[in-house]
């Protein structure tokens, strides 16, 4: 019997990595995925069941909002890893729709691990924390243990999620786990982050079909890691022993500004011709520099980032390049 | 005179602040549970002040589940003082209704900072934090800058709210104070909290109406204070010059045997006699020692609690004796099991 993974958010960059990590282990993989009217399944279009070598891949309709619906689902699933990675996940939109996101990453996450109790499965649980949740942080860099100061309505959520999290595994004895993942960008990433803004921006200013770019805080850093190896060390968590709390990062930090200059670079262009700074792509509230410190994943699960920035961002440029020629190119993957 | 509005009237916070603002001249408005009946609430002492103006109150039936009651009420009554009081109160329910805890708190608290950021002038606004944000304090006693590691849901929930608060607060100016609150007691408690089972109990043990009481955990120990103190901090901490979270406590723990011990032998009862512990009401998570350093409170805003712990057990015993006595006409006299 193979083991069944259920996926919250499969149809997002980390949904959908993950589902074809775990359809390679063999894994039979049931993924939860809204009704919306546009189509938003281009992420996991490759995944038929054909291409995934005999593993299968299903698709469930569901809703976060929902949670009789979801009960229902996971009793009929039974599965034995519950990844929990949907979310309303854009930070400068949770302000502007702080209500919508609350109820589906606080409120949302409440509703799926009640479902498990009610249904009386206990799977092991994996839920997407977080580096947004240091907010204000007051040591560098972020740990485990590092206290949470979140300042936008996502990263509140998100601290509420986590905590949320840890008492059912304290109260109930649940294998739950929470992945406090710094950021982490592929070819993938939704096009309104930062990273495939820019990406994106290069491959139409290389082929002429756009002049300018405009962003907001270019001075704003990020820990940014790939999420291809992000979503590794949610399966290892998930295959330890004893569930814990893990911070996935690269413990390096970078500026927008260097990610503009890597990427243009890669495409010979200049930036400094191309990026126009607007303020209204400012948060209202910015975070102070995040970078986390992994040591713990690389101790118990043997994890480590492999794919630096600077190898990110061209494989970015790369992917958008390749795909304005041709939609239907395959996705670049990284040397070696 | 300024205008205070209280969600969460009919409480016993609530209630308690509502007297306070009043007897200083506020005009007072508030929000109470739709279909409430004022008469048999602890707003009834209150009810000659019913009415609009300095020195009134008004009351709002309003459900602060659905999203627009707020952002539709607020500015008909432009408030200068918002007090967000109202939320399920109950710890151990939280476990049942963890997604209730959640939306009623968590979301309950965001809707109300947004319909406070829409008013022109915003008003200042309290949040009722609680010390379950602290959960398993990894220091004790607990202040303002202790890390948050809730272990209950209502704890999880009062946690978001508060970091809502905060982050509302440094993203849009806002004068926004979090109230970290420890347990705190009165004769308006609500019955299914400990101090106030015990106070019932010890009463109906003394007239005969009960013989036993089950209990939780006796050993647990709270930092409890008397709740008319509290109210008067959340009041002083809107009118400091600049916001702030502070932590609002006596800073000395008592246990449930103590509380047993106060309630009980006040009626001349042995509570030994009469208590039995039931493993199921434990909790599933039991929080680590709770004790707030209300250094800050006692700083900024010249606070301090005036009532010690037994003497709110003893008045809450009092008033649980008195009021069992009215509704069932036993007396003293009459009772079958007097100790």
């Amino acid at each position: 019997m193979p083991k069944k993974a259920f996926i919250t958010g499969i149809t997002g960059q980390d949904g959908s990595y993950l589902a074809e990590l775990l359809l390679a282990k063999g894994y039979e993989v049931h993924g939860l995925v809204r009704r919306v009217s546009t189509f938003n399944r281009w992420r996991i279009d490759h995944l038929g069941p054909e291409a995934a070598g005999g593993a299968a891949l299903h698709l469930h309709y569901g809703d976060m909002a929902e949670g009789s619906a979801l009960a229902r689902l996971l009793a009929r699933i039974q599965p034995d890893e519950v990844y929990h990675l949907a979310a309303q996940s854009h930070v400068r939109v949770s302000f502007d729709m702080p209500e919508y996101t609350t109820d589906i990453v606080a409120t949302g996450t409440v509703r799926l691990l009640e479902a498990l109790r009610e249904v009386g499965l206990r799977p092991r649980f994996y839920q997407a924390a977080s580096s947004e949740m240091f907010g204000q942080a007051r040591e560098t860099p972020q740990r485990e243990t590092t206290p949470f100061h979140p300042r936008s309505p996502y990263a509140c959520a998100k601290v509420h999620a986590y905590w949320i999290t840890v008492n059912y595994r304290e109260a109930y004895g649940l294998f739950a786990c929470n992945g406090i993942l710094f950021n982490h960008e592929s070819p993938r990433r939704g096009e309104n982050f930062v990273t495939r803004k820019i990406s994106r921006a290069v491959a139409r200013i290389a082929a002429g079909r756009q002049q300018k770019l405009e962003l907001g805080n270019l001075e704003a850093r990020r820990d940014w890691g790939y999420a291809r190896e992000y979503v590794e060390a949610m399966w290892r968590m998930l295959q330890q022993p004893e569930p814990d709390d893990y911070v996935i990062a690269t413990g390096e930090t970078h500026s927008v500004r260097e990610f503009l200059e890597v990427a243009f670079a890669h495409a010979g262009l200049d930036w400094r011709e191309h990026v126009v700074v607007d303020p209204r792509h400012y948060r209202p509230s910015e975070v102070d520099v995040l970078v986390g410190d992994a040591s713990k994943a690389r101790q118990r699960l043997g994890w480590s980032p492999r794919v630096r920035f600077a190898e990110l961002a061209r494989l970015m440029v790369d992917a958008d390049r390749a795909w304005l020629a041709d939609p239907a190119a395959p996705e670049p993957v990284p040397a070696g | 005179m300024p205008r205070a509005f209280i969600t969460g009237l009919a409480g016993q916070d609530g209630s308690y602040l509502a007297e306070l603002l009043l007897e200083h001249g506020y005009e007072v408005h508030g929000t109470v549970r739709p279909g409430t009946d004022l008469a048999a609430s602890r707003l009834a002492p209150l009810g000659a002040r019913l009415g609009r103006g300095p020195g009134r109150l008004t009351v709002h039936p309003l459900d602060l589940n659905q999203p627009e009651g707020l952002r539709a009420l607020l500015p008909g009554v432009r408030p200068d003082e918002v007090y967000h009081l109202a939320a399920p109160s109950h710890v151990g329910q939280s476990f049942e209704q963890p997604e209730a805890a959640c939306a009623a708190i968590g979301l309950g608290a965001l809707r109300v900072l947004e319909a406070v950021r829409r008013l022109s002038p915003p008003p200042r606004l309290f949040l009722a934090s609680s010390s379950e944000i602290f959960g398993r304090p990894t220091r004790a006693p607990q202040d303002e800058d202790t890390p948050l590691a809730p272990v209950t849901p209502y704890g999880c929930a009062m946690a978001f709210a508060t970091h809502l608060g905060r982050a509302w607060r440094i993203t849009y100016g806002l004068f926004v104070c979090c109230g970290i609150l420890y347990n705190h007691e009165s004769p308006r408690r609500g019955e299914n909290f400990v101090t106030r089972k015990i106070t019932r109990a010890a009463a109906a043990i003394k007239l005969g109406l009960q013989d036993t009481l089950e209990l939780g955990n006796l050993d647990a120990r709270r930092d409890w204070g008397d709740a008319r103190d509290y109210v008067r901090a959340m009041w002083l901490a809107l009118r400091a010059d600049s916001p702030g979270d502070y932590v609002v406590a006596t800073g000395q723990t008592h246990s449930v045997r103590e509380v047993l011990a106060v309630a009980f032998g006040h009626l001349g009862l042995d509570w030994q006699r009469h208590v039995r512990t039931d493993p199921r009401l434990l909790r599933p998570a039991e929080p680590h020692t709770l004790v707030g350093n209300a250094a800050r409170a006692r700083q900024v805003l010249g606070w301090a609690p005036t009532r010690a712990f037994a003497d709110v057990i003893r008045e809450m015993t009092e008033a649980d004796l008195a009021a069992l006595r009215r509704q069932t006409g036993v007396t003293r006299a009459d009772a079958v099991h007097p100790g």
